[in-house]
């Protein structure tokens, strides 16, 4: 980029781009462009969203008038040991996404970013399970953890021990950790994709100075590579927290919240509330308590981008 | 790269941003302003679909100055969206229910009219089983129309019951020998599961509370006569928790969470499974589960229910209700949709084809038997000669109870499967749950045994 410099020895504006003609016109323009999906986030999004924060105070059934009950809603929840199972559930979910996956995404992208011929083959490899349908995914795991035709029979009728009597989705011990399983096959691949395309965007003299330093692998990795991808690996750790308490698919699809509860979370438990209770009320204050925790989650991560002054 | 758009594209833009918002809102409408009535229906097959269309839509539609428009919708989430649609006052013409708790919460909301008039007007009265005319009520008028009816029988495989040398049960103690001997055998002798839908469980409860509690004390459990925690009503569950902790619902609680019905279903098929306990709407796709595991299809049949307790008359069928149909408060011609419903419960040579033809339930009207068509499963023409020739009436749990109870009544019942919640907190949970319900009102009126 060259800069223009005057004979008085200061530095002076870089030259103006061919003018444009601003005003009214232009940002009327922007507005008409920006106005559909602005009608169409309120009508589907925000009233519905400031409906429901109102439905919360009442004892809505869904179909009928409804009448105002103050907090009477959020008081029941605070008793409800379906609501503490539900929330519990979720925490569990968040824990082990935050950790099972967001590791296994960074180790296999390290490992990947260090492999130099087949890596298209490895991810798609890696890619495919994320653009397969929940509904399939869940099907296929169905019949693979079936106890009567999955892969623990077969197993065991090779003699393999103990598998023969595994009921992954029908025992309520196995059956929230066999979902989270499943998800995170799904899931994991995506985030080496994305962790693989942020470690490519270090600044390889980065590296190259940490081994003139003497660092090893791990040094490198933990001193470079992952202030390196900061700014992806806070985001994921975010969106992974509100999605969490989002998680429906896979739960409804395979267990919708069963065995006795065994795999209940707040989407499910919100469900149920609405559609087979009746009692929409209720469901909407779950839904509030549901939107509180990721305003929570983003409100921590704004502070905290603050005061660490994160450039994300 | 920018792009200035001309003052006149601008004002397109805007005219199509307009015109998309009238389009996104008009489709959330149901056509209120369309001459024709409204009528939304769900089907199990194309085929069925088609032939309810031949047979009832268009037959109307000929004979008609006025038309029906049938929009189909999924039979899954049908109910659902007539929610939707009742509470945002786009509901169609004719309202559709699964049973009289939705049909009580529509005419509190007085989302749908009193058919008393048209009642006397198409003879509805005379016509509808008694116990169907007391659940059409609400508050002494009558809110709907029930257009297809069900029960809960014993299903089994005719060939794997002669090969054992067994009968029917009829009595608790001929049930629990079938049970220990298709136990000693390696046959799981009481079909159950909840796998892929939950609410399976309340198929076998319901069963077994009419069979071990009885119609005249599930009476007075649903008019509040008597408590859900009721010596009968913890007995009955004590005795199908043991039952379940030997292996014999579904091969025990460990198998209960993995069992689904069409496994249950291929079992009776298999001779893996003795006895089934499952709703009539089984009829049309038990011998598809026969003839797909190589059996034949003529094998499988069904007894009524078992006494399974002292002092309960064996036999009991336990009513349900599958379709139950309202005229909306917003139509612009219930004269005509009233029309449609006597159309759709009028004519039994009609409702029993569709029996005969496609396994569909018929409306609960009394049935001769000359009004059977040739052709029709021997055992269907069975049940409904058998249904309202009978007194020993029961009360299927999602036809009789309110939402909330009816909702703890399957899924806590998991807590029992399980052992977390013995019977008697289970049947505490069940009465704090429906006292609740029915201080706040809208329960539906049960009939009286009849």
């Amino acid at each position: 980029m060259s800069v223009a410099v005057t004979g008085t020895g200061g530095a002076v504006r870089p030259p103006r781009p061919p003018a444009r003609r601003r005003g009214p016109n232009r940002r009327l323009t922007g507005l008409l462009f920006l106005a559909p999906l602005l009608i169409v986030n309120v009508l589907v999004i925000a009233g519905p969203a400031m409906m429901s924060v109102a439905y919360s105070f009442t004892d809505w059934d869904g179909i009928n008038t409804p009448d105002f009950v103050g907090t009477a809603n959020y008081e029941a929840l605070v008793g409800d040991p379906a609501f503490h199972r539900a929330l519990g559930h979720n925490l569990v979910w968040t824990l082990f996404f935050l950790t099972v996956p967001m590791g296994m995404g960074l180790l296999g992208a390290y490992l990947l970013s260090r492999v130099r011929r087949g890596r298209t083959l490895f991810r798609i490899a890696f890619f495919i399970p994320y653009v397969v349908a929940t509904v399939v995914s869940a099907a296929v795991w169905r019949q693979i953890l079936s106890p009567d035709a999955g892969i623990g029979p077969a197993l065991a009728s090779f003699g393999v021990p103990w598998v023969g009597d595994v009921n992954a989705l029908g025992d309520p011990d196995l059956a929230l950790g066999a979902i989270a399983m499943i998800n995170n096959w799904q899931w994991w691949g995506f985030l080496v994709m994305l962790f693989l395309t942020a470690m490519q965007s270090v600044n390889p003299s980065l590296y190259e100075a940490a081994r003139l330093d003497g660092a090893g692998r791990f040094r490198e990795f933990w001193h470079v590579t992952l202030p390196g991808i900061r700014p992806t690996l806070v985001f994921l750790f975010l969106m992974t927290i509100i999605w969490s308490f989002l998680v429906f698919d896979f739960v409804y699809i395979l267990t919708q919240g069963g065995p006795a509860g065994s795999t209940d979370m707040l989407s499910t438990l919100l469900y149920r509330t609405a559609f087979s209770e009746s009692r929409a009320g209720v469901a909407s204050a779950v839904g509030v308590v549901m939107a509180v925790i990721s305003a929570v989650t983003i409100a921590g991560y704004l502070v905290l981008r603050r005061r660490l002054r994160w450039e994300v | 790269m920018t792009h200035h758009l001309p003052r006149r594209d601008a004002f397109k833009l805007a005219g199509g941003a307009l015109a998309g918002a009238w389009l996104l809102t008009g489709c959330g409408g149901s056509g209120g302003g369309s001459s024709a009535i409204d009528y939304w229906g769900a089907f199990p097959t194309p085929e069925t679909e088609e032939y309810f269309r031949t047979h009832f839509i268009d037959t109307f539609n000929e004979s008609s100055e006025r038309q029906v428009k049938m929009t189909t919708k999924q039979l899954t989430n049908l109910a659902s969206q007539t929610d939707t649609a009742v509470s945002s006052g786009n509901a169609p013409d004719i309202i559709y229910s699964p049973g009289p708790t939705t049909t009580v919460s529509y005419a509190q909301g007085n989302r749908t009219i009193p058919l008393d008039d048209y009642a006397d007007q198409y003879g509805w009265n005379d016509r509808l089983l008694p116990w169907a005319q007391q659940l059409s009520r609400v508050e002494d008028a009558m809110q709907s129309v029930p257009t297809s009816y069900g029960s809960l029988v014993m299903y089994y495989n005719r060939a794997v019951f002669e090969e054992n040398g067994w009968t029917p049960p009829t009595t608790k103690a001929e049930f629990e020998a079938l049970c220990e001997d298709a136990d000693s055998k390696g046959i799981i002798p009481v079909g159950a599961g909840n796998s892929g839908y939950p609410a399976q469980s309340e198929w076998y409860l319901s069963c077994v509370l009419n069979a071990a509690v009885g119609p005249q004390n599930l009476y007075e459990i649903l008019t509040g006569d008597r408590d859900w925690n009721d010596a009968a009503v913890v007995d009955a569950l004590e005795t199908m928790k043991s039952q379940i902790d030997k292996g014999w619902w579904g091969g025990g609680a460990e198998r209960w969470f993995t069992n689904t019905d069409p496994d249950m279903c291929t079992g009776i098929a298999n001779g893996d499974v003795a006895m089934y306990m499952s709703g009539t709407w089984s009829f049309s796709s038990m011998g598809t589960f026969f003839t797909d595991s190589g059996n034949d299809p003529q094998d499988w049949d069904w007894a009524p229910l078992p006494s399974l307790a002292e002092g309960v008359e064996p036999g009991v069928f336990p009513m349900a209700i599958g379709t139950a149909l309202s005229i909306s408060s917003d139509s612009s011609d219930p004269d005509t949709a009233a029309a449609f419903l006597d159309h759709l419960v009028g004519d039994t040579s009609r409702s029993l084809g569709y029996l005969a033809e496609q396994g569909e339930n018929p409306p609960p009207v009394a049935y001769g038997a000359d009004d059977f068509p040739e052709g029709i499963d021997p055992r269907a023409q069975r049940l409904y000669e058998e249904i309202p020739a009978s007194d020993n009436i029961g009360y299927a749990s999602w036809t009789f109870l309110p939402p909330q109870t009816n909702t703890a009544l399957y899924t806590e019942f998991d807590g029992v499967i399980t052992g977390d919640m013995s019977p008697s907190a289970y049947a505490d949970f069940l009465k704090t749950s429906f006292e609740q319900e029915l201080g706040a009102g809208g329960l539906p009126t049960p009939f009286t045994p009849q």
